[in-house]
């Protein structure tokens, strides 16, 4: 049938030579280039850009309404003899572990709740992700609110319960020890659902005969867990908990909507003290150098996970990418 | 184990899948449903807390011996109204709604494009520019937000809409395009082939056969992305300085709180009425959600 049209038809214009303009419009690097350009335009005006200017305003005095001069690592010598920054990295870091830890042992707990068979299964996984879906800023509040110290409904509870007595208060975001706590487990609260939905996607590729050869050779339920499906999920946690320490270290929003780093600069992430030092008080280079400060502990973080992942690659006997 | 073989006596002719005939419903009670409903209780109470606030009269917000403060007598919608009509709550509602729509589109638009030719187009450093994007993602806007307000300045965009629109795809377009990538990925090459012998143009590949094929992936992409600008707090609370150009997180943290006691009936109705939207979306979406959040993740 082809053929047919084909032969009937007379050639009509001879085949001309390609222009360079036709090899051009073929050519996969040109195409690709202007595919990428409306992704390139943002991340390198509003993310590269600012980055490096970030790095070069750490070593300026500039401040808000005129442009800075050079001066060298003077912003970081002067942070290193500053109190409140030393706090603020160590309570970063504190925050950072501590919650880390928790959002991971109850997420993986929750996760491996969920991987049971129940009824209302798909109902209860989306409900457990609620707190993850609401704007943080929003549930910081209601937890202001629950933390509140004449009308904290935790103080009521425990009057209530007779732990505490009937007129003692206790003043959650008021004490410099108890604040830390109380956004310890906000944030432990806030990221937990994220963690359990990610492992229980995880969890679900865990082919059930793994399961039930370990029950035949004898296995309990904890080295079932031990043996068979957290080496299953290693690469998936090295993942998740990277992103999770990640944005836990970087956190602004719960502590500037529960505390605002107070009382008495206690509950300072450096984030926080950031915005405090650069925007509030005006000083953008020493808040610049601040921000600045947290990349290393970004880099080692990532790195860690990395070559984490690769190694139990290795171990999988799977090629490294 | 002897637990285990005497259970294993037990008849095997009902309708229960694999091992679950290992289960009894009292040991499941104990070991599942017990500890599942406590953990819920604890992730859910902020919330009833905030509902519960929201139509409580403040008598009773603020006396909590006269009646049971976990639950409320007379509940009343004064702190709604009163939001809704005694305060600029709706607009900032629509700011908020304005700037994640538009950014939302945006990045979408351009991640498209870049994911596109990422994985099909595979123009020379490609995997490279992949792997460059996925970096983009770990850049936290934490330390951003000091060098971008500078930046923000200089192109006169400070307390626009557009200082906020032109920013937050920086924070999706690394995540719609990863997300997009992994989906383009599973769309058979032959099809492509096929149109491109067919005589179609890279445009009309993508426009005509490749985006239909990816609806779902593009649906995830677009909830996930509108929930993370809605949540959006630093960048607005940094670039955003006038009333009526405020996003809901950043007027709910600036404009109710001055210390006044009796706002909270107000300030719980705004953050329950700001995450309404929200929670509908993703009630409607929930497996698009879980499967950009977890899509993101396993690649």
């Amino acid at each position: 049938m082809a053929t047919d049209t084909l032969a009937l038809k007379p050639a009509r214009a001879p085949i001309r030579e390609p222009s360079a303009w036709d090899r051009l419009r073929v050519n996969r690097n040109w195409l690709g280039a202007w595919f990428m350009v409306p992704a390139m335009a943002f991340l390198l005006l509003f993310l590269a850009y600012p980055l490096g200017l970030g790095m070069w305003m750490s070593l300026t005095d500039m401040r808000i309404g005129r442009g800075g001069s050079f001066i060298g690592v003077e912003n970081y010598v002067y942070l290193l003899d500053d109190r409140d920054f030393l706090r603020a990295t160590g309570f970063t870091l504190v925050y950072t572990f501590i919650a880390s830890i928790f959002k991971f042992s109850i997420g993986l707990y929750l996760a491996v709740l969920l991987n049971n068979n129940m009824p209302f299964k798909a109902l209860i996984r989306a409900v457990v992700l609620i707190p993850f879906i609401v704007p943080t800023v929003l549930s910081a509040v209601a937890f202001w609110w629950i933390f509140d110290t004449q009308f904290s409904i935790f103080t009521w509870l425990l009057q209530k319960w007779g732990i505490l007595g009937k007129n003692q208060l206790i003043n959650w975001l008021g004490d410099p020890l108890l604040a830390q706590g109380s956004v310890i487990f906000a944030n432990i609260w806030r990221g937990i659902p994220f963690i359990a939905i990610t492992l229980l996607a995880g969890l679900q590729t865990v082919s059930p005969s793994l399961y039930e050869a370990a029950t035949l050779d004898g296995a309990s339920k904890w080295q079932m867990f031990r043996f068979v499906t957290y080496p299953l999920l290693t690469p998936i946690i090295a993942v998740v908990m990277t992103f999770s320490v990640l944005f836990t270290f970087t956190d602004f929003q719960l502590i500037w909507a529960m505390t605002r780093g107070g009382p008495v600069n206690a509950t300072h992430l450096m984030a926080t003290l950031s915005y405090q030092r650069g925007i509030l008080g005006g000083r953008l280079g020493e808040g610049a150098a601040i921000a600045t400060a947290m990349v290393p502990f970004l880099l080692a973080a990532i790195m860690i996970s990395w070559f984490g992942l690769q190694r139990r690659k290795w171990q999988q006997g799977e090629n490294n990418d | 184990m002897t637990d285990a073989t005497l259970k294993s006596t037990a008849p095997l002719t009902d309708s229960r899948e694999g091992m679950t005939y290992l289960e009894t419903l009292p040991r499941k009670v104990v070991t599942v449903y017990l500890p599942l409903f406590i953990i819920l209780v604890v992730l859910l109470f902020p919330f009833y807390w905030m509902v519960l606030t929201s139509i409580k009269p403040d008598a009773q917000l603020l006396d909590l011996d006269s009646s049971n403060p976990l639950w409320v007598v007379n509940p009343t919608l004064q702190h709604i109204e009163k939001l809704l009509f005694g305060s600029a709550y709706p607009r900032w509602l629509f700011n908020t709604m304005m700037v994640a729509t538009v950014a939302t589109f945006l990045s979408i638009f351009a991640s498209v494009l870049a994911a596109y030719a990422i994985t099909r187009i595979r123009y020379k450093g490609a995997a490279t520019v992949g792997g460059l994007i996925f970096l983009a993602y770990l850049v936290p806007p934490s330390i951003l937000f000091i060098p971008l307000s500078a930046v923000i300045h200089n192109y006169g965009l400070f307390d626009t809409p557009f200082a906020l629109i032109l920013t937050y795809p920086t924070i999706l377009i690394p995540f719609c395009t990863w997300l997009l990538m992994g989906y383009f990925k599973t769309i058979p090459y032959e099809l492509e082939e096929c149109a491109l012998i067919d005589g179609a143009s890279r445009w009309q590949i993508l426009v005509q056969i490749v985006l239909p094929l990816a609806v779902p992936g593009l649906i995830s992409a677009f909830i996930f992305a509108f929930t993370l600008c809605w949540n959006e707090f630093i960048y607005a609370l940094t670039f955003i300085s006038s009333d009526h150009n405020k996003t809901v997180p950043v007027a709910i943290i600036s404009n109710f709180v001055d210390g006044d006691i009796f706002r909270w009936g107000s300030l719980m109705a705004g953050a329950l009425i700001g995450s309404l939207p929200l929670v509908i979306l993703y009630a409607f979406f929930v497996e698009h959600y879980v499967s950009a959040m977890t899509g993101a993740v396993k690649e």
